[in-house]
């Protein structure tokens, strides 16, 4: 059987008239009419995306000007071009997916996780470029000192963006927590590399990186959080009645 | 002028607060986003549920759709994250007993006497839930690609690949079915 024979008969099976009655047309209509009332539509993609590299920037600058600039000071010309420079396209990036996720029906070029690996994959190809120290002392120790400092900075960020946000819905919350603890740990890692003068190439690698998908997954994990959290609520709303 | 882009100054209108924008959207739209839930095994009783709490959600971020853009993958994304809700609601348990019970009498997918196919929801019945709303949207309702990736927010590339598994499994029912009316309609 051709795929055109299937066409037909998807379309024959489906041109009957759907009818619905004018009772329930009537309650949609009337259920909506006494709310009535003019709305301002969201901003632009790139306005929404630009205040999300903005927020991402002011939190890694108010990280480091508390903790002070000495990664920024030890790093070579081509390191702070290289690195800024990627680190605000990368946020770039992920401030579309984040407006994307929170706007009905829009464009998706890649899904969240496809966006969390490329922009994890990127940074780790250009760290690896950039930092050749490649001895490991106090591993662990000043690697979760910077996690954690990462995820310090990751979190009010993740914040502010929602509240950048907030007008918007998002058809898939985990998807969108997601995208947007992408977006904060961005700012939890440009803080760090502003401030962390420890160049070690496993320290960076490892730890620094690991603010992204770390931030990323307790996005994830808020929102579904949070959307189970609503679903119990209205069950529970439901039953009372 | 193409019905999209009407559909489209309707939406605009809607959200300047012109109740009769209103009222033909929600004439127009109703009927297809009931057969859309239908078609995903929902009662007829569900479905009337579904499409009001659709139409409510849609009236509450209707700023979020953005005039020049298409209108129906946003619709349709608030369709699926209404129906999704609902399942979860209900709890996923009670869900899909209800859809198992449900199946035989509305996706019956083929009548054995006469070998044709009664309705949509019964032709799709083979596909998985994915599967068919892409088919849904491509073929019954004349969604673009790139309007159904819009409205299942993914890629086009997932939504070929989810249409083309679909037409796999429905050429082979489809040929099942025309094997089974050859069959018993020939000479005994």
């Amino acid at each position: 059987m051709k795929d055109e024979e299937i066409d037909d008969v998807l379309k024959a099976t489906a041109r009957g008239p759907h009818v619905l009655s004018a009772e329930t047309l009537q309650h949609v209509s009337d259920s909506i009419k006494t709310s009535l009332r003019p709305v301002r539509p969201l901003p632009p993609t790139w306005l929404l995306a630009g205040g999300l590299v903005l927020v991402c920037a002011a939190v890694a600058l108010v990280g480091a000007t508390r903790a002070g600039f000495y990664g920024i000071e030890k790093m070579d010309l081509l390191q702070r071009a290289l690195i800024l420079s990627t680190l605000v396209a990368l946020a770039w990036v992920a401030g579309i997916g984040f407006v994307h996720e929170m706007v009905p029906g829009s464009r998706r070029r890649a899904a969240p996780g496809m966006l969390l690996a490329i922009v994890s994959g990127l940074l780790v190809g250009l760290f690896s470029l950039l930092f050749r120290d490649y001895q490991t002392s106090d591993f662990f120790s000043a690697g979760i000192a910077c996690l954690l400092t990462g995820l310090l900075f990751a979190a009010p960020t993740a914040l502010l963006a929602w509240l950048l946000l907030r007008r918007g819905f998002a058809v898939n919350p985990v998807s969108a927590g997601l995208v947007a603890g992408t977006v904060a740990g961005l700012a939890g890692l440009g803080m760090l590399e502003l401030h962390c003068q420890n160049f070690q190439a496993a320290h960076v690698l490892v730890w620094h990186i690991a603010v992204i998908p770390v931030s990323a997954a307790a996005g994830a994990f808020v929102a579904w959080a949070l959307r189970l959290r609503a679903s119990s609520s209205d069950r529970e709303r439901v039953t009372r009645k | 002028m193409p019905a999209d882009s009407n559909l489209e100054i309707l939406m605009a209108q809607y959200q300047q607060g012109d109740f009769n924008a209103a009222a033909v959207l929600i004439d127009r739209l109703s009927p297809q986003l009931h057969r859309f839930f239908v078609a995903q095994f929902a009662s007829r009783a569900d479905a009337d549920d579904l499409l009001q709490e659709t139409w409510l959600r849609i009236h509450k971020v209707r700023h979020t759709y953005r005039p020049n853009e298409p209108v129906l993958p946003w619709f349709y994304a608030i369709a699926r994250r209404v129906r999704v809700d609902h399942y979860r609601k209900s709890g996923r348990t009670t869900a899909r007993q209800q859809a198992l019970e449900e199946m035989p009498t509305i996706a019956a997918p083929i009548s054995a006497e006469s070998g044709r196919l009664d309705d949509l929801a019964a032709l799709l019945a083979p596909l998985s839930e994915g599967e068919r709303e892409v088919i849904e949207m491509l073929k019954v309702e004349g969604m673009s690609l790139e309007e159904a990736a819009r409205a299942t927010s993914s890629t086009v590339g997932s939504v070929k690949q989810k249409a083309h598994r679909a037409y796999k499994k429905l050429r082979k029912t489809l040929s099942a079915t025309a094997f089974r009316k050859g069959h018993s309609g020939g000479p005994t």
